[in-house]
């Protein structure tokens, strides 16, 4: 590689008419050049772009509609990390795809995960994949260099939101990465269209002091809330468990199964049964019910008999 | 996105069946991508033979619903019999079509049979243009996708219960690829002496 | 509580909505995708009358709404037209005009003419400036013979022999400027505006399915639903029966229409003024005193 390489770094290799056009120079240097880069677009990249996308939504004409929703999370507690995301990708209302693999596993001990649009983040993590040395990276640094790349091309359209999760020499690290340049060190973090509603039930049940099996099971029900509020998220729903020996994938669940059935019998940290609403609490609450002729459907079947009209249609004979 | 129609989501669909018709709805009540309610019928009793669907802008869709309750309870008391679902159609049509240059946000679809029991389905843009179909109707954010699943599985002189799952089974396969329509879903199958009302178990993500 | 009471105009279109969806569209809100029938209609005259012909695809933006729509509207029984443009306008403007007409021909006492039906749709299009989006093909047979017009959205309209309308026109124009000639024989004429329709049906996208053709002659009106069908899904050969109970459901309820009735009969047929049995008072009370 590196003979091919230096063949091209010398000028000389080349006539000397080459050197004065240029096109040619250009394309020179782009051999020639350290980074390797996006073959970028026309003068204006960005607006070259956002001509053709619509990351938040703003742009109607756009073709590409960036998908962008999606529900993750990820916190730190007593037993390591834990990381739960969904499945679901979308194309406007148009639901593409409830089979993504939104957590990317960058090495045995460091994990990723995928909000904003997706091929940009598949792109980024890869690039993160080629960055193991002698020494294990330590998750700082390996945010810190995801952090730098995307800061380098801000303002040109990426979109992206992600936590670098791993277990290095200080303990459990968890960092929050954005296309903004953003890099957060913290204990819990959401991201996505559906972070709200995790964030909702995840800061109720969040102590450091969880239990493995709790820590599952917070991180799982967290996510159920957010595909249950959130259009943009559902599916199926993946956990990880970063710990001291590496990270463990714990299980895939749908969505479906969880809402009615819960995680399975004899999961430690769930309480059995269902996560929704109405499956938890059928029978707990009172209720007026029916009584003889009186009509029990939904609101639709209330219309007719909202007028009681029976003596006018049918006038009594005189 | 940021669009009127879709703003709450939801659909509807109506088939025709052999001396039956089948209309389902999904229950889904959103605001944008959040998801407000679960309950949310979208299928309206007009006689005990004649239903009325409707998706779009929930709001309008209240306002219609009491607008053609009144219409249907002046008709009521002039003609002094029940309406018959081709005439509650045209009725539905004039009503759209007199706001013509401010419309309400709806697209409606009417299932029903006549008083010869004959089935009856239609369907209306949000200015009242009427379709008549032979075989199914659908309306709301998944409708492209319902019109794949019923040109699929809608056959020729489907009995109550056949009608029932295939309705039911179009209705579900489209709910999976649209992000605003879903979490629960109605289907009432009207036959000449009941009509059979079903909540259907169904995603809630 | 709004009212929804009807507002005093009886009649006429409501714009009570206009300046809310206004506002909605200032903040890019407006969504707006009214049926349209991005048509083929075309029209000619023969030797004995007009033959109008028309597609039956309707759409709203890609997706096809219906595949088999009426186009041929009925004006009077000696006139028709045909609709192009958005479907709501061209069905409720034609149906408003033939609705005049009758009136109109009522007051008279003469048979309907075209050029009053092609006046008042080019007023009526006229005075909305082309927001009602309804681009016709009008032809009848009337006391001066055979009459052909076009009307546009603006409410111009043209006179012509032979014409085409929609998106479709340039490819069914083509066949008739190829095709048309003085005094066509009935046959010859059918033929040629079927060609022109499936020429439309076949080139342009927002034209499909079925030809519907309308021979309007001097005694008769023969239309002729549906005549060519190029475009018939071919037969499934299986079917998709799904076993019943496939479908998981949670909750049911039967409505059931059918009503019980206790049916006591009540003496004789005259109903007598006396006394009325024990058994039979209740159901016969209110009857006697109908005959009082």
């Amino acid at each position: 590689m590196n003979s091919i390489l230096s063949r091209f770094s010398s000028t000389n290799a080349l006539p000397a008419n080459f050197d004065n056009e240029g096109g040619r120079q250009d394309f020179q240097d782009s051999i020639n050049g350290a980074p390797a880069q996006f073959d970028l677009p026309g003068t204006e990249p960005a607006r070259f772009l956002s001509q053709y996308t619509d990351v938040d939504s703003s742009n109607p004409a756009a073709r590409i509609k960036l998908q962008h929703g999606t529900t993750t999370l990820a916190f730190r507690y007593k037993g390591g990390i834990i990381v739960c995301v969904d499945s679901r990708a979308t194309a406007g209302s148009y639901i593409a795809s409830g089979t993504v693999k939104k957590v990317i596993e960058i090495n045995p001990y460091l994990l990723g995960t995928m909000a904003g649009g997706a091929a940009d983040c598949q792109y980024w993590e890869c690039r993160l994949h080629e960055l193991r040395n002698k020494e294990r990276i330590s998750v700082a640094a390996a945010s810190k260099y995801l952090s730098n790349i995307v800061y380098s091309y801000k303002g040109m359209g990426l979109s992206m939101g992600t936590m670098i999760c791993g277990w290095d020499k200080t303990g459990p690290a968890l960092f929050y990465v954005d296309s903004d340049g953003t890099r957060l060190k913290g204990d819990v973090f959401s991201v996505g269209s559906g972070s709200t509603f995790a964030y909702g039930v995840l800061d109720q049940g969040y102590h450091w002091d969880l239990t493995d099996a709790e820590a599952q099971e917070l991180g799982r029900r967290s996510i159920y809330a957010a595909t249950h509020r959130d259009a943009y998220s559902g599916n199926t729903i993946n956990l990880y468990h970063v710990k001291e020996e590496g990270w463990e994938f714990i299980a895939n669940y749908d969505a479906m199964n969880l809402h009615y059935d819960g995680p399975g019998d004899n999961v430690p940290g769930a309480p059995g049964g269902g996560y929704g609403w109405d499956v938890r609490t059928q029978g707990l609450s009172s209720k007026l019910e029916a009584t003889e002729g009186q009509q029990t459907s939904g609101q639709g079947g209330r219309f007719a008999d909202e007028q009681p009209l029976t003596a006018s249609v049918q006038p009594p004979q005189a | 996105m940021s669009d009127i129609t879709t703003l709450n989501g939801g659909s509807c669909i109506a088939f025709k069946g052999k001396n039956c018709v089948a209309i389902a709805c999904d229950l889904r009540l959103g605001n944008q991508a959040l998801t407000v309610a679960c309950n949310r019928d979208k299928v309206f009793k007009i006689t005990d033979k004649t239903y009325l669907g409707m998706t779009g802008l929930a709001s309008d869709v209240d306002t219609l619903r009491s607008a053609f309750r009144y219409r249907l309870n002046m008709y009521r008391m002039k003609e002094e019999r029940e309406i018959e679902p081709e005439t509650f159609a045209h009725l539905v049509s004039s009503t759209l079509y007199e706001k013509r240059f401010g419309p309400y946000f709806i697209e409606p679809i009417i299932a029903g049979l006549n008083s010869n029991n004959e089935p009856f389905i239609a369907a209306a843009d949000l200015i009242g243009c009427l379709n008549f179909a032979k075989d199914f109707v659908v309306t709301g954010t998944a409708s492209d996708k319902l019109f794949g699943m019923a040109e699929g599985l809608w056959e020729p002189d489907l009995g109550p219960e056949e009608l029932f799952e295939s309705i039911s089974q179009a209705l579900l396969g489209a709910l999976e690829r649209d992000a605003l329509s879903g979490w629960g879903a109605i289907v009432r199958v009207i036959t000449p002496d009941k009509v059979i009302e079903r909540t259907l178990q169904s995603r809630q993500d | 509580m709004t009212s929804v009471a009807p507002q005093k105009s009886k009649s006429g279109f409501d714009f009570s909505n206009y300046s809310r969806n206004h506002f909605l569209d200032g903040k890019g809100l407006g969504g707006f995708t009214a049926t349209s029938t991005g048509t083929t209609i075309v029209g000619l005259i023969y030797k004995d009358g007009i033959v109008l012909g028309a597609d039956t695809r309707a759409t709203e933006g890609p997706i096809v709404a219906d595949k088999n729509c009426e186009k041929i509207h009925y004006i009077s029984d000696n006139i028709r037209c045909c609709g192009a443009g958005t479907a709501a306008d061209t069905e409720f403007v034609t149906a408003l005009i033939s609705s005049n007409m009758q009136l109109h021909a009522l007051h008279t006492g003469r048979k309907p003419r075209v050029v009053t039906a092609m006046t008042m749709l080019k007023q009526r299009l006229f005075q909305y400036q082309g927001h009602i989006g309804a681009a016709l093909v009008l032809g009848g047979y009337d006391a001066t013979g055979p009459q052909l017009f076009t009307v546009a959205p603006h409410g111009s309209t043209d006179k012509l022999p032979y014409v085409t309308m929609g998106s479709g026109s340039l490819a069914a124009m083509a066949v008739f400027e190829s095709g048309w000639h003085k005094d066509m024989e009935q046959k010859e004429a059918v033929d040629l505006v079927v060609a022109a329709i499936s020429s439309g049906i076949f080139n342009d996208l927002g034209s499909g399915s079925n030809v519907d053709v309308c021979i309007i002659k001097k005694d008769s009106t023969e239309m002729l639903r549906n005549y060519v069908m190029p475009n018939e899904r071919a037969k499934k050969e299986q079917k998709y029966g799904f076993a019943k109970g496939t479908t998981r459901f949670t909750k049911e309820h039967i409505y059931s229409m059918i009503q019980k009735e206790d049916v006591f009969e009540v003496g004789s047929t005259a109903p007598t003024p006396a006394p009325l049995p024990a058994a039979a008072a209740g159901a016969g009370g209110e009857e006697t005193m109908d005959t009082s």
